[in-house]
């Protein structure tokens, strides 16, 4: 048995190179320039359909890309068509058979397994297919090849992140301390800046209502009951010192020098004050065993007025408490830092992840007939179709042409069933694209969630009365602009398997999921003397090591060397 | 057949004839039991194949394993993986853990489960019966991601737990039950034995039929009590299962899951709750460290070995039914 | 008959009915906690998803929807993947219970030359594991990927089962085989005529487990069969509808932090799809429960296996 299958893989494999080595030679004759025309010309040659695997690492749908309203547009461009599998169950089990086996499908977009899968060879080198074959590619990668060659200097994945021109994100989606609308509205709409006034205002809500609804108000709740979670407990000790979210570390701006804020000057000052509002009956202890059923249920009750989180994690919370239409019960975020001199620092830079993306594996049939699949998707007008869609039926373009959605073209974004169908759910992420911030050649937002007239049409009065009141056209507008940061984000950084980086980061969350919640629930009293073991038992940690390590990848990228 | 030959002396001829008399009529045996032969062999190739064969598996220990890398390009690191889990300071707490919770485990699941068995079995009326045992098997098919969730939501502060609690005066404030360390092994334990003792009633249950009925008609002619028949009849019937279990569990003292624990521990219990699996999962699978998670695998069968044949030695010397 | 009214009689003392007065009270109470989580579970799949977030559902809907059914029962490849748990079911526990009662018999004759080295190895095997991959490798090997039989042959001894079996034959009265080799019957036929009918009881209890294991079995799929459709289960169809209602929020890979923001209200959610499921998963099982319940629960008063 074992011979037959080898004997077949090696028939297949023989195939696969002279059927490369031909189309070569067919499609050696077109100059990249004219690729669009060439791509849709080769079509009768060369076109004969096809249909290849994509696996991604993370979950979603099983589908035929043909039986999307997308994946048949591009199938019609090329005649290819994708059978898209998803992950279910462990990501880990999933990667280490693939990887074991060698049975790769020809795409995949390996998530957070792109170590692993990078080690064990799984892709094929890209150079020479784009050289050939991407002029899209080319356009759109150019400015950041450098950012994502391995360790050889060669290219075997293409990102996400590759964007052209630059548009922020009109709302918060990341991270921000939230507050309850009704505390805001109840002392007219104050400025407040740091943590103390952040504290301030809801201790004085709270004392002036202490209940709502027959329970006691929850001043504030953070979400580290569950393990994976934990981090939404000590981010903050890092955006309050006004740095963005680089991991567990903070970048110095001049020196480039990365400093674990892990049980450092920062995280004490966090948890020292979380320790006062507990004493003060301000901190809800069952923080620290929740589920995330029973947060999201805390938040959406009404009696929590203040927590901090990234806007991605309480979705849910936040669509419900929307759609129940009760304004002061939502929450509005907040750029709080520890000190009216710090610049907040919570929306992201620019940035470029280059250790995510997708891949060509060594197993794909026609490398080819993909790399040119991708680079035909890199078109604009094919971006703006995986983006936007269909002009008229699910965008509109006033008479400026500006892209906007009407009521209707709305309702549809928001159904999922129709984004699957539609084929946004499938191409409008995981594929070669132009990052997120991107702006369209006419100016509009390569995002429909970036293009401020999609956003402002969303607006509650609500919305509206608080954007009014901090003189802002949106959310971020509010927050401070991000400086640029070359090397951001820090916490994309390869820290291998198994290596003692890996092994220091396990290590050091681990402390904090044990000291963290010992510290803030301590009597003021002897926070001290557990500050000091916890510090103590850090110490025995190489956090040394591990920041020069750190700092080393991060003067390299300033240094424009990904 | 050829049974008439053996039966005449089945005890007194087995062991003389294995023993002293070498391999000849060891063969003759065999031959003479084909058909038990046959029933039985084609299962040990099976056996073989798909159980020890993959056993190769565990030279991954003494590896620095990478999937993609061919047996004959590994590196190979000796003792290095034991050496890693058995000087990390933290190893023994996780060991502790989960030798403390398999025990409660074990303990409070046999006890329960022969003590359902035995009440099930005093329930005269038929109908009732079968509704209670159906219902109390159910949790069994409840996910631990939903068991969890139902638990720690009665055990939250505002939760059933608390308020019954405070009702009958036992406590003067919500407590925070999965906050505290102390705690868990209990919460766990219960947990457990509500999710999984109908379940594991079943095999007693089926035990039970087999005990002979005029057993219990001649103690009741005898004037025996309900609790003299549970005891001299019903429990010495199920002895010998609850024994042959008894030492199949114990083999099986290190493997306590992590689910249950992974779900209901948090930061506060870590120091109860973590036990080996999860630090397995932590510094082995997550890590991509196959070799680390093999070394671990493989400790744990030295230890499941080391209890499985003391065990089956202990019932053997009291004389009582055992494993092999 | 005449017996079983002399006992009946006998149960009316009093202490007897205390002790079945405090009897049926505890088992009451337990009914109640052990039916609580499906009552739960219920409620949780009729009600709306997104008023669930709010929490408080504990014995009934609040707002009544089918929406939860509706969402799984829309996705085609359920039906034909319940055809497929329903045949691996049947299939695989009529194997597995068929030869690890043979096998058990096998090692309960205590005149069997090879019965202890057959039974420790088979025991021995309860407590070790080549690991993952070595386990892959060798289903690969044998060419049982994408294939039905890779959820029968792996499993066709259960050793655990084996063991309760041996023990349920050890425990017959030995005249009975006896009398059948007198009879002039082979092993094979002794297994077949008189043993396989006088451990129904034990049949019946590993049948059980044999089939809810079959039945809630997903991982095999996960690792060996997610490519082929045509061969998805149930467990694993339904496994993939709730990791798709996991929303980008509740994953934390850093290519969702980016992603985020856009994914809409969604209309179901993790919590409900899983009561959902759990509802849909387990409810075939409750229903064939009783057709087995019957062989192991009996007692005293109805008669046990006469001797």
């Amino acid at each position: 048995m074992g011979k037959r299958q080898w004997l077949s893989t090696a028939l297949a494999a023989v195939l696969a190179v002279t059927m490369v080595g031909c189309s070569n030679g067919a499609g050696g004759g077109n100059t990249p320039e004219n690729t669009p025309a060439a791509v849709t010309g080769e079509g009768s040659a060369q076109q004969e359909p096809v249909t290849f695997t994509y696996y991604s690492f993370s979950t979603g749908k099983d589908v035929m890309a043909s039986d999307t309203v997308i994946g048949k547009e591009l199938q019609k461009q090329t005649g290819v068509d994708w059978k898209m599998e998803f992950l279910v169950g462990d990501v880990k089990t999933k990667s280490g058979v693939m990887i074991a086996s060698g049975d790769y499908p020809d795409v995949i977009v390996p998530e957070g397994e792109i170590d692993k899968l990078m080690d064990a060879g799984a892709f094929i080198e890209l150079d020479e297919l784009i050289e050939e074959h991407g002029p899209n590619i080319k356009r759109v990668y150019g400015p950041y090849m450098d950012k994502f060659r391995q360790a050889d200097g060669k290219i075997y994945h293409l990102p996400f992140s590759a964007n052209i021109g630059y548009i922020g994100d009109p709302n918060i989606s990341q991270g921000a301390f939230w507050i309850q609308r009704s505390v805001l509205k109840e002392f007219g709409y104050p400025k407040i800046k740091t943590l103390d006034e952040y504290f301030d205002l809801i201790k004085k809500y709270k004392e002036k209502y202490p209940q709502v609804d027959g329970k006691d108000i929850i001043g504030f709740v953070t979400f580290a009951g569950v393990a994976d979670n934990f981090f939404t407990l000590t981010n903050p000790a890092m955006h309050l010192a006004g740095y963005p979210n680089d991991g567990d570390v903070i970048v110095d701006m001049q020196t480039h020098e990365a400093k674990v804020y892990q049980a450092g000057e920062y995280e004490k000052r966090w948890v020292q004050k979380l320790n006062e509002i507990n004493a003060e009956g301000l901190f809800d202890p069952e923080s620290f065993v929740m589920n995330k059923d029973q947060y999201l249920a805390k938040l959406t009750s009404g009696r929590v007025l203040g927590y901090f989180n990234y806007g991605w994690q309480v979705g849910d919370a936040t669509n419900n408490l929307k759609m129940a239409g009760i304004d002061e019960k939502r929450y509005a975020p907040l750029p709080i830092v520890f000190d009216e001199t710090i610049k907040d620092q919570y929306i992201d830079p620019p940035a470029f992840v280059n250790n995510r993306g997708i891949g060509i594996s060594v197993k794909a049939k026609d490398p080819v007939r993909i790399i040119q699949y991708f680079d035909n998707l890199l078109k604009e007008e094919n971006q703006i179709l995986v983006q936007w869609g269909i002009k008229g039926e699910t965008y509109s373009v006033d008479e400026n042409g500006r892209f906007y959605l009407d009521d209707d073209q709305k309702t549809k974004r928001d159904d999922p069933e129709f984004k699957r169908t539609f084929g946004f759910q499938y191409f409008e992420y995981s594929w070669p694209r132009y990052g997120n911030n991107s702006l369209l050649a006419d100016g509009n937002a390569y995002a429909v969630g970036n293009q401020p007239e999609v956003a402002s049409a969303g607006y509650t009065e609500g919305d509206k009365k608080i954007l009014e009141a901090y003189g802002a056209q949106t959310f971020s507008g509010y927050f401070s602009k991000p400086d640029n940061r070359p090397w951001y984000p820090a916490w994309s950084i390869n820290k291998g398997q198994g290596t003692p980086e890996q092994m220091f980061g396990q290590k050091a969350s681990d402390l904090q999921k044990k000291y963290l919640p010992r510290l803030i629930l301590a009597k003021p009293g002897e926070f001290e003397s557990i500050w000091n073991e916890y510090t103590g038992e850090f110490g025995k940690l190489d956090a040394k090591g591990y920041e020069e390590f750190v700092t080393k990848i991060v003067k390299d990228r300033a240094a424009g060397n990904w | 057949m050829e049974r008439t030959i053996i039966n005449p002396a089945p005890v007194t001829a087995k062991k003389p004839a294995r023993r002293g008399g070498g391999l000849q009529p060891f063969f003759r045996k065999l031959l003479q039991q084909r058909m038990l032969v046959l029933m039985s062999v084609p299962f040990l190739l099976w056996l073989f194949l798909f159980k020890y064969v993959p056993l190769w598996g565990w030279t991954i220990a003494f590896q620095k394993y990478r999937p993609a890398k061919a047996f004959n390009d590994q590196e190979w690191v000796g003792w290095a993986n034991f050496k890693f889990l058995f000087q990390d300071e933290t190893f023994y707490q996780v060991l502790r853990n989960t030798l403390v919770m398999s025990s409660i485990k074990l303990v409070l699941g046999f006890v329960t489960a022969i003590t359902l068995a035995i009440l099930l079995n005093e329930l005269r009326n038929i109908v009732f019966k079968r509704v209670v045992q159906t219902i109390s098997y159910l949790p069994h098919f409840i996910s631990w991601v939903v068991a969890a969730s139902i638990i720690s939501t009665a055990l939250a502060p505002e939760g059933i737990v608390n308020i019954l609690l405070m009702k009958l005066n036992l406590i003067d404030q919500p407590v925070l039950w999965l906050g505290k360390g102390e705690y868990f092994w209990g919460i766990l334990g219960a947990s457990e034995v509500w999710k999984d003792v109908g379940w594991n009633t079943i095999v007693y249950l089926a035990a039970i039929t087999t005990i002979d009925p005029s057993q219990y008609e001649a103690a009741e002619i005898d004037g025996a009590s309900r609790f003299q028949r549970i005891l001299h009849i019903t429990l010495p019937g199920l002895k010998p299962v609850i024994i042959i279990l008894l030492i199949m569990n114990l083999g099986h003292i290190l493997e306590a899951g992590f689910e249950p624990q992974y779900l209901l521990g948090n930061g506060m219990t870590v120091d109860y709750s973590d036990n080996l699996d999860i630090f397995v999962l932590k510094y082995g699978m997550d890590m991509g460290n196959y070799s680390l998670a093999t070394a671990a695998g493989m400790f744990k069968t030295v230890v499941s070995f080391v209890f499985l044949l003391s065990a089956n030695t202990i019932a053997k010397r009291m004389g009582e039914s055992r494993l092999f | 008959m005449s017996d079983l009214s002399a006992s009946r009689k006998r149960y009316n003392s009093w202490s007897d009915k205390i002790f079945d007065i405090c009897n049926i009270i505890f088992l009451c109470m337990l009914v109640v906690v052990t039916l609580y989580p499906f009552i739960n579970m219920f409620a949780l799949s009729f009600n709306n998803a997104n008023d669930s977030i709010r929490g408080g559902i504990y014995l009934w809907p609040r707002e009544w929807t089918w929406e939860n059914y509706k969402y799984i029962f829309n996705e085609s490849s359920i039906y034909h993947a319940t055809l497929i748990s329903a045949l691996r079911t049947i299939v695989g526990t009529v194997i597995s219970v068929f030869c690890t009662a043979m096998l058990a018999y096998t090692v309960s004759r205590q005149e069997f030359v090879l019965r202890k080295f057959v039974t420790i190895a088979f025991v021995f095997t309860m407590y070790f594991s080549g690991g993952l991959i070595p386990g892959y490798l060798l289903i690969r090997e044998l060419d049982l990927i994408n294939s039905f039989w890779v959820y029968i042959f792996p499993g066709i001894i259960g050793v655990f089962n084996m063991i309760v079996v041996r023990s349920f034959i050890e425990g017959l009265p030995e005249g009975i085989m006896e009398s059948a080799k007198i009879d002039g019957a082979g092993e094979f036929m002794t297994f077949i005529r008189i043993v396989l009918p006088l451990t129904v009881p034990a049949l019946a209890t590993i049948s059980l487990f044999v089939a809810v294991g079959q039945w809630n079995s997903w991982f095999d799929v996960f690792l060996y069969n997610s490519s082929r459709i045509e061969l998805s289960t149930l467990q694993y169809e339904l496994m993939k509808i709730l990791s798709t209602s996991n929303t980008a929020a509740n994953s934390m890979s850093a290519a969702d932090q980016f992603a985020a923001g856009q994914s809409g209200a969604s209309m179901v959610t993790p919590t409900s799809i899983r009561a959902t499921m759990t509802i849909i998963a387990s409810l075939p099982i409750i229903m064939v429960y009783p057709f087995l319940q019957k062989y192991f629960v009996k007692g005293m008063t109805v008669g046990g296996v006469k001797g």
